[in-house]
């Protein structure tokens, strides 16, 4: 184990981080109706650069384009089914012509785009830039911007906030978790218990009871720290956000409780926390976006309890999601907690040896 | 309960066995054994001869592999939790919450053991002052040292009042004039009609037990009282039939 686990994380974490970010899912509306330019005495050329700024856009790897509606493109941006809404004016061809011609006209397309990932947010403008002046650098070309979710800006901590919940609550919440059960072994309570009338589904909701509360301590110390101190605003309700917080702790002390069977002693335990912990957080979203991943390593990222719990987490401070944008996600990860709390309770030990 | 407590029967064993699946030692190999009420029980034999093994099927912590084990006519572990409140465990190691101070930990087992608040207070206080720890009522146990963490693993054993106590070399690091006040206290649960099961290394303690069993590689290789097994083998001590019998064999040696 001491051998496999810095390989384990190495795999997850190259295999994930290898690519550049990709496959955005961004949703494209072509408007433009094209333009028939004189472009002297009996000679009309016929533009579509507004078809011609779709293909450049379908062209670009980083992208993942999907045609419809721009208002189908904007509830998606809010529902987080696409990360950009572009929509091409329907006399693009012909403002872009009259532009490289010398006239005074803007050429602008419409972006409107998620704000909670600076980083792909600043990809998803780069790429409609740059097949923007593909067409022709004459200046004057504009991507109109609108952020989604009210439109805020958010620093690099507004957004680091749900992945530090996120991350305590599974990485935190395991080790000390494990730590905690396995010491029961290791000072010999555990024998002593055995010997009393506590059953040991008693003993395990005993653990769950004392281990949540552990839980939800720490990422109240994460939201207050972040809150009181850098001034971190919280979009969403703080009565959903601590649910969600509830469930997901939940969730990752059931597993603990059920890895514990595995941890020998506390040196096992201790290991075991991260080799959950940070392939997770490569496969969840957190670093780079699932959609960017590996294909054959997309699928995986959808049995990982983090990638549900940034949804939420991201989904509640940053977007001012509800429960009814959140009830998916909140329904995986209270499925997740069942099978979890099935696994454990069945491997529960009542005695030594056993 | 069956015929057997109408007996004053309280630990039956037979044919027991066990075979730890780690390693597969056969650790007891056989073991019949019968202890009455209010009777003192010690265990001797060598280091690996299966007195731990052999208690912790009686406590309802270990199944046996074969054989069956019944305490106070109920079998173990199946029922463990017919008759868990009835036992009192001092387990070999300390088997103690380090971050918690004396009182916390009595208090903590004395609730799984279901006594009452009102009555806890009052047990607590008598067997500290047994135990001699009273002033050490508030310490966390991690800074206390090893022969007085030894009595508090006592006094948890015996917070509930259990009419069985099962003390696995409980009084290992337990200075010599405590250890005999122990004993002094020992005797008298046991004319109280509590049954007490010892292991023990210490030859002059074990003289002090109504009966002495004597294991060998997970067996019973010989029973009775002091004063019999002394005159069965014509020597002045226990500690010699130990020698006689033991004689330095051990299962992992
Ligand atoms: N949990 C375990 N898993 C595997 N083998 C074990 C386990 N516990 C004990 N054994 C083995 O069973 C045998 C009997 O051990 P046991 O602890 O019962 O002896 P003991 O008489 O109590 O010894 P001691 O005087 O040293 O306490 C030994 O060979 C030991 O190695
Ligand atoms: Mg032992």
């Amino acid at each position: 184990m001491m051998i496999a686990m810095p390989a384990i994380v190495m795999v997850i974490f190259g295999l994930a981080l290898s690519g550049e970010v990709k496959n955005i899912p961004i949703l494209v509306q072509n408007l433009d109706v094209g333009y028939e330019a004189q472009a002297g005495p009996g000679v009309s050329i016929s533009v579509e650069s507004g078809a011609d700024l779709a293909e450049a856009l379908q062209g670009d790897d980083s992208l993942r384009v999907v045609t419809g509606s721009y208002e189908d493109g904007v509830t998606g941006v809010d529902d987080g089914d696409y990360f950009a809404a572009v929509r091409i004016p329907a006399d693009f061809s012909e403002r872009l012509y009259r532009r490289m011609r010398g006239e005074d006209v803007d050429v602008v397309v419409d972006v409107y785009v998620d704000g909670t990932k600076p980083a792909i947010r600043a990809s998803i403008l780069g790429a409609v830039g740059d097949s923007l002046r593909s067409l022709g650098d004459g200046g004057g070309l504009e991507v109109a911007q609108v952020l989604a979710f009210g439109g805020a800006e958010y620093s690099g901590l507004d957004v680091s906030i749900p992945s530090v919940m996120g991350f305590v609550l599974t990485f935190l919440v395991l080790l000390i978790s494990l730590i905690i059960i396995n010491r029961e072994t290791a000072m010999g309570t555990l024998q002593r218990l055995y010997t009393t009338p506590l059953t040991a589904f008693e003993r395990l909701l005993g653990y769950v009871i004392a281990l949540l509360v552990l839980g939800m301590m720490m990422s109240g110390v994460v939201l207050l720290v972040g809150v009181v101190f850098f001034q971190v605003t919280v979009r969403g309700s703080f009565t959903l956000l601590f649910i969600s917080a509830f469930l997901y702790a939940l969730t990752h002390v059931l597993l603990a409780v059920f890895l514990s069977n595995f941890a020998r002693n506390e040196l096992q335990a201790v290991q075991l926390a991260p080799i959950i912990a940070l392939p997770s957080m490569a496969l969840s979203g957190m670093l780079v976006p699932v959609n960017s991943l590996p294909d054959y390593i997309q699928p995986i990222a959808r049995l990982v309890p983090l990638y549900y719990g940034n949804r939420v987490f991201e989904g509640v401070m940053l977007k001012g999601y509800g429960v009814g944008e959140l009830s998916g996600d909140l329904l995986v990860i209270s499925g997740m907690a069942a099978v979890f709390l099935i696994l454990a309770a069945m491997t529960v030990k009542d005695r030594i040896d056993a | 309960m069956g015929d057997s407590s109408q007996v004053g029967l309280v630990i039956e064993a037979e044919s027991l066995v066990k075979v730890y699946r780690q390693g597969g030692v056969r650790a007891v190999d056989g073991l019949n054994l019968r202890v009455r009420r209010g009777e003192i029980y010690a265990f001797i034999g060598a280091n690996g001869s299966g007195k731990t093994t052999a208690i912790n099927m009686m406590t309802g912590a270990l199944a046996p592999t074969s054989g069956i084990i019944r305490v106070l006519g109920v079998e173990q572990p199946r029922n463990r939790h017919e008759v868990a409140s009835l036992i009192g465990v001092a387990p070999q190691e300390y088997s103690l919450y380090q971050d918690l101070t004396v009182d916390e930990n009595l208090e903590f087992f004395a609730g799984l053991n279901g006594v009452e608040q009102g009555l806890l207070g009052e047990r607590a206080g008598e067997l500290l002052d047994i135990l001699n720890l009273r002033g050490r009522r508030r310490t966390p146990v991690s800074e206390l040292s090893g022969g007085m963490k030894r009595r508090v693993s006592i006094a948890c054993a015996l917070i509930h009042d259990p009419e069985i106590v099962f003390f696995d070399e409980a009084t290992v690091g337990v200075d010599p004039v405590l250890r005999q006040f122990f004993w002094g206290y020992f005797r008298s649960l046991a004319e109280r009609g509590v049954t007490i099961v010892v292991t023990s290394h210490v030859m002059d303690e074990a003289e002090r037990a109504d009966r002495i069993g004597l294991m060998r590689a997970g067996r019973l290789i010989e029973e009775g009282t002091p004063s019999e097994l002394k005159q069965r083998h014509g020597v002045n001590t226990v500690e010699e039939v130990f020698l006689k019998l033991s004689g330095g064999v051990t299962v992992d040696g």
